[in-house]
């Protein structure tokens, strides 16, 4: 867009490393853009967990529904695993925190450590979940090569649903657990590559200097889509593999 | 999205043979009330009078205002320029706020009453079954069941329990003034007391696919004493022989040219074995039948036979060739004669 | 389209910067790449308008096909195909982002006095999800249609063998053009007023888009989960909502009311802000009760949260549901109540414009009253049990959506045409086309209000003969209708192809909006705005200048 002879504001970088900032053409001041940006991320955010609330009001209906099913559903995932991978991604929240600050105070190579580290636990969690899932598969919770197949009415048995001579053959509708649990975790796992893939289009801005104390909103706001995908895991983990 | 474009003049039931229109009463809006069910018309009516109420006033001052106040130069000021009254608007705030106090108590009222059935209710229970698309129903302490027409005695609560196969419909008689939606794996049920005798219509209120709009049943309110006669049973006085004859005679007529009774193949599939005999009772095969697409299998009854009468299309037996031959479909035979076929069918099994 | 349409010569209005916001670009990219707020909304415009048309002919099959018992046109399937087509057309790609799309992209940054939104690319995504999520739903149409109501209930929309993946992913994408719409003028209302416009200087219009975004951005994500999981459902057969898996339908009945009840508001609300803005201009008088008209907007939106169940009277819920929806259904009236007394009593001694925006709202005035008092007989349980799911409640819905909020939106339209594109339309066709909708519309579903009360069921391909009567009336108003409409069509189109230039001031509007020129340049204002007077304080209005183009 051509400013038409209108000035834009322009925040000076702190070093000969850094670019320096143009402020948005519609904005008066870099404090204003800052702000409005982030109010808007927030609701952003909120849009987000209105999402998953879905997703867990649903949950919360069905384990009132079927608490049996629940319960041996909960047993049949790893706890350990959960368990690591809540731990992942808490270091992964801490590194991102960290490279926030970083990037705030102008910190180039430290920002992209703290970055890389964090798209690091990222991999990783998805490397358990993957180990997971086949998990889950060999048992026939959730027999991913026939996740697509039609239901057959005459019988009544789901075809990606073959959990014979476990526990889960006992409970009523035990589908729905796993239903539920690879639903869940799936969107979460989306989430999680989305926000590794944010994460890595914000290291290209900071190898380049775009970021600085002068101008850091792109990584504040990657920062806290990242602790958001965090905080849903953090509900996500007691309630799936430690089922109350 | 074309395949079918247009009506199918065979689906038409209702059309040819409706129920009587009822009458409507003196407002001209709700048809006649027919059970007891009163405190809807009540509140319907007040509510009536308070929108008519307030559509003349806001109306009234919105001509009045256009008439007196309008603007005749362009730059003429307004003539007032008060912004706010503070009494007024506590008025129009209390007044609404009492009056829809007052509805919601006298509808919340209403409601629990059609809620909760009284003990005489629970003692006279029918069931209805809904389906895509059609009602069949069952009688208290009765084995027999009918299909788009049922009877009900007039001046005695009664409650249907409503019980789906398949998707959402809805059990809706206006006259009685209830509605009720059918859930398929949950129980729910309607109660009302009929108190005028008559035909009446119900329609099922809940969108169901296809042939929502033709889901209708007839029902027919009457005397207890005609009630006790069981008239949805049309062969009550005639010996289960006496029906089977007149059956069989009608199957010479229309349904041998495609149908055997000795297990010959024809166009359509034989009769035999279609019932057995079990002490004194028929029991119907099992018989695998395609729908909408699905196979499923089921267990051949009363119900299932009318319906392949009626609209044979709806359950195809999933045999070669019979899954792509089609059947003639007979839907104004009377219930009478259908009841003749199925005994005729059931007499099958009795010659063994 | 109208990338070159009003370079109006005859309009020297402004000759120390001729160029205004469309002409000062041309080119297909100069459009499909803007990020200029005007700009977007008039391809917005157009969009939504496109979908009213569609949504308004499939409106106009139903009617035909209803004329006679045994249905005339379709059969029972394709019947059903063409009403949800029509319903979900006109919900989602019209009336949900019609006003907050075009007139407030298009006002609202405006009257805050600001250069643009606050985030301008989530703007124009937003419109290109809007396009992807209509380009979504024609395919449904083409990969075989869809039958379902717009409601998508379960189990019907599990089991039917249509496309109904592609319909909820159109759903789904538009749901979130809507969300981004929501959040953007959230932020802008926050972030850009100009100095001097304090919240309680906002024109009410603004008010209205601001409550309306804190709803699409609280609700909308619900259905966005309720149509992926229907989806996923088809797909993999989750059994959440397909009772033969031990799933409830009811539940999907819960979550998409939650949303659906609070969209009704997020209809009707940008409309309100319209009629309040244009009822103070066209009576030249401030705003009666502008505090109460504000508060009662948030009000509303808060409300609208816990009424979802009172569609949901029929399904058997528990008592103590059904005593709260009831409660706090006719505790939502209120607010509105307030407003619409509001309104007439801004009219009562005003100085009473009768121009085709003011005919618009006071047509929108009496059919508004119509439509929402019947929602309150609705709101009433065992009235409701009566009306559901009958022709009452099409009627109830369609004077609030057709009757209310597409008039409030032809007032608007009417009101900032000039404005927009610096063109006056025919006045006397306006009055014309105005007259003719308003009888059109009432002769079509007053019908309907009749023989719902006596017991017709919506959503019928056939029906029995008793009711032949009042559809053959209804099918005779809705064709009046549709010519109102496209008469209104002929001369909107007519005006930008004739130019007769628009003063700079069609109506002596005091908010910020009419102080800039007209049409506005690409950052709205040559100088920053600064707000000194009160909002709607007619007595600063040069009353004598406002008559002519500012020379
Ligand atoms: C924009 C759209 C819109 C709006 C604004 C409303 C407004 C209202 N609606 Fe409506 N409604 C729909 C769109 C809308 N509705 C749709 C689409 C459906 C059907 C969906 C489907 O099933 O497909 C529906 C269905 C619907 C039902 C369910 C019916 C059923 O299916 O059984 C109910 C029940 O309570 C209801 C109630 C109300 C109420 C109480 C209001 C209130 O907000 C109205 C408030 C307004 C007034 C009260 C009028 C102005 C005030 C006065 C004139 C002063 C005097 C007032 C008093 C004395 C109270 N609506
Ligand atoms: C904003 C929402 C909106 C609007 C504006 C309308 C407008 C209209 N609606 Fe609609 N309607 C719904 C939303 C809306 N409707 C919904 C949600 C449903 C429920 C669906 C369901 O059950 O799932 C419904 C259902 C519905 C039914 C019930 C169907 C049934 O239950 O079986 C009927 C029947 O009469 C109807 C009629 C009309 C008519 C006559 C108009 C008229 O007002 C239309 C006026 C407009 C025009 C006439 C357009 C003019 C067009 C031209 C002149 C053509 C020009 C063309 C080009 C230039 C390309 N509608
Ligand atoms: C035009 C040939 C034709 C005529 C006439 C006909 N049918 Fe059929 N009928 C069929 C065919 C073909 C089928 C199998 C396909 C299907 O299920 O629709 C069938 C199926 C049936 C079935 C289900 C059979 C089963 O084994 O499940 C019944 C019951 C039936 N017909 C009854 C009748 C009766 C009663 C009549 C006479 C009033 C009749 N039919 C007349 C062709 C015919
Ligand atoms: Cu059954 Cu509609
Ligand atoms: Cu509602």
């Amino acid at each position: 867009m051509s400013h038409d002879g209108h000035h834009s504001v322009v925040v000076p970088a702190p070093g000969p490393e850094f670019v320096p900032h143009t402020v948005a053409h519609h904005f008066d001041t870099p404090v204003q853009e800052f702000q409005a940006a982030k109010l808007g991320f927030w609701l952003f955010l909120a849009t987000e967990i209105l999402l998953f609330g879905g997703l867990f009001a649903a949950y919360f209906y069905y384990h009132e529904m079927y608490p049996e099913t629940f319960k041996v559903g909960g047993h049949q995932l790893d706890w350990k695993l959960g368990a690591l991978n809540t731990t992942v991604l808490l270091a992964s929240s801490w590194t991102m925190a960290m490279g926030v600050r970083s990037a705030q105070t102008s910190q180039k190579q430290k920002t992209l450590m703290f970055c890389g580290l964090t798209v690091l636990g990222a991999a990783a969690f998805m490397v358990v979940k993957f180990f997971e899932y086949s998990a889950k598969n060999e048992h026939g919770f959730i027999v991913f090569k026939n996740l697509f197949a039609p239901y057959d009415e005459a019988t009544g048995q789901l075809a990606w649903f073959q959990p014979h001579g476990t526990e889960m053959a006992n409970v009523p509708h035990g589908h729905m657990f796993f239903a539920i649990y690879l639903t869940m975790t799936a969107i979460h796992g989306l989430h999680v590559i989305i926000g590794a893939g944010l994460i890595v289009w914000v290291m290209k801005g900071v190898a380049k200097g775009r970021f600085h104390s002068g101008y850091f909103l792109p990584v504040d706001l990657v920062g806290l889509y990242w602790h958001l995908v965090d905080l849903i895991w953090i509900f996500l983990f007691p309630l799936l593999y430690l089922v109350p | 999205m074309f395949a079918l474009l247009t009506q199918d003049p065979a689906k038409i039931n209702y059309v040819a043979d409706p129920a009587k229109a009822p009458t409507l009463d003196a407002f001209g809006q709700l048809p006649e009330l027919a059970s007891t069910f009163g405190h809807v018309d009540g509140l319907f009516y007040f509510t009536y009078a308070v929108c008519i109420f307030f559509f003349v006033l806001i109306v009234g001052v919105l001509l009045f205002s256009v008439v007196k106040y309008h603007r005749k130069t362009f730059d003429q000021p307004a003539a007032s320029n008060v912004t706010h009254n503070t009494p007024l608007e506590v008025v129009w705030t209390v007044i609404p706020l009492i009056i829809v106090m007052v509805m919601f108590a006298w509808g919340f009222d209403g409601c629990m009453d059609m809620h909760y059935a009284p003990h005489a209710a629970s003692q006279n229970q029918f069931k209805a079954t809904a389906k895509q698309w059609s009602w069949t129903f069952n009688y208290p302490n009765d084995p027999s069941q009918s299909f788009n027409e049922v009877w009900i005695p007039v001046d005695k609560p009664v409650q249907f329990v409503l019980e789906s196969t398949d998707v959402l419909h809805a059990f809706y008689m206006p006259s009685m003034r209830v509605k009720r939606d059918v859930i398929p794996g949950r129980l729910q049920t309607v109660w009302f007391h009929p108190k005028k005798e008559g035909e009446f219509h119900l329609f099922c209120a809940e969108y169901c696919g296809d042939d929502h709009s033709r889901m209708y049943a007839k029902v027919h309110v009457v005397k207890q004493s005609v009630y006790d006669t069981r008239p949805w049973d049309q062969w009550k006085d005639a010996t289960p022989a006496e029906a089977a004859a007149s059956g069989e005679s009608l199957y010479k007529q229309i349904c041998a040219s495609c149908h055997s009774v000795n297990g010959t193949p024809s166009v359509g599939p034989s009769w035999k074995g279609m019932f057995t005999k079990q002490g004194e009772n028929y029991v119907g095969r099992q018989r695998e039948v395609v729908e909408g697409g699905a196979k499923k299998t089921i267990t051949v009854d009363d119900a299932y036979i009318t319906e392949s009468i009626q609209k044979p299309d709806q359950k195809k037996v999933a045999e070669e060739p019979y899954v792509k031959n089609a059947m003639t479909a007979f839907p104004t035979l009377e219930e009478r004669k259908i009841k003749g076929l199925i005994q005729y069918m059931k007499s099958l099994a009795d010659a063994k | 389209m109208t990338t070159n349409v009003p370079v109006i010569d005859a309009h020297p209005a402004v000759p120390s910067l001729p160029k205004n916001y469309l002409n000062c670009s041309a080119g297909f990219m100069s459009w499909a790449g803007t990020l200029d707020h005007k700009r977007i909304g008039l391809m917005y415009l157009i969009g939504t308008g496109i979908a009213f048309l569609a949504g308004g002919l499939f409106a106009l099959l139903v009617r035909l096909h209803l004329w006679e018992p045994h249905g005339m046109l379709f059969s029972n399937e394709t019947y059903n195909q063409v009403f949800t087509l029509h319903g979900a057309f006109m919900v989602f790609l019209f009336v949900i982002p019609a006003i907050p799309g075009s007139l407030g992209n298009m006002v609202m940054p405006l009257m805050l006095g600001a250069k643009d939104v606050a985030l301008p690319r989530l703007n124009l995504l937003s419109f290109y999800l809007w396009i992807t999520g209509a380009v979504l739903a024609t395919l449904a149409i083409i990969l075989g249609g869809f039958d379902t109501g717009w409601t998508f209930y379960t189990p019907y929309s599990l089991y039917t063998d249509q496309a109904v993946v592609s319909i909820g992913l159109a759903v789904f994408t538009l749901g979130f053009s809507s969300i981004f719409t929501g959040l953007n003028f959230i932020v802008t209302v926050h972030k850009l007023r100009a100095p001097g416009l304090t919240w309680f200087r906002m024109p009410l219009f603004v008010w209205a888009i601001y409550a309306t975004s804190i709803l699409q951005v609280l609700a909308t994500p619900v259905l966005g989960i309720t149509v992926l999981l229907v989806a996923f459902e088809r797909l993999y057969h989750i059994g959440i909502f397909d009772p033969r898996l031990g799933g409830d339908p009811v539940l999907f009945e819960h979550f998409f009311w939650f949303y659906s009840h609070p969209a009704v508001y997020i209809m009707v609300l940008p409309a309100f802000g319209i009629i309040s803005e244009l009822v103070s201009v066209h009576s030249r008088k401030p705003l009666f009760g502008y505090k109460l008209i504000a508060f009662s907007s948030i009000a509303i939106a808060i409300i609208s949260f816990l009424v979802w169940g009172h569609h949901m009277f029929t399904s058997g819920q528990s008592t103590y549901a059904m005593f709260a929806f009831s409660f706090l259904t006719f505790f939502v009236a209120i607010p509105t109540a307030i407003k619409e007394f509001s309104w007439v009593a801004t009219i009562w001694k005003g100085s009473i414009a009768l121009n085709s925006p003011m005919l618009y709202t006071l047509a929108f005035l009496i059919i508004f009253a119509i439509g929402g008092l019947t929602g309150v007989i609705l709101g009433s349980l065992n009235v409701d049990l009566h009306l559901h799911d009958t022709y009452f409640v099409v009627a109830h819905f369609h004077y609030v959506m057709m009757g209310s909020i597409a008039l409030a939106f032809f007032a608007g339209l009417h009101h900032w045409w000039p404005k927009m594109f610096g063109v006056m339309y025919d006045e006397t066709l306006a009055k014309i086309a105005c007259g003719i909708i308003f009888v059109g519309f009432n002769a079509t579903f007053i019908p309907q209000f009749i023989m719902g009360s006596q017991g017709m069921p919506r959503r019928y391909a056939t029906y029995v003969p008793e009711f032949a009567g009042y559809h053959m009336a209804s099918t005779c108003g809705a064709m009046l209708l549709g010519c109102g409409v496209a008469l209104m069509v002929y001369y909107l189109v007519a005006s930008l192809l004739q130019r007769k230039p628009a003063m700079e001031n069609q109506w002596g509007g005091v908010t910020l909006d009419w102080q800039t020129p007209t049409p506005p340049p690409l950052e709205n204002f040559h100088t920053p705005p600064k707000v000194v007077h009160e909002v709607y304080d007619y007595s600063t209005l040069d009353l004598h200048s406002m008559q002519r183009p500012i020379s």
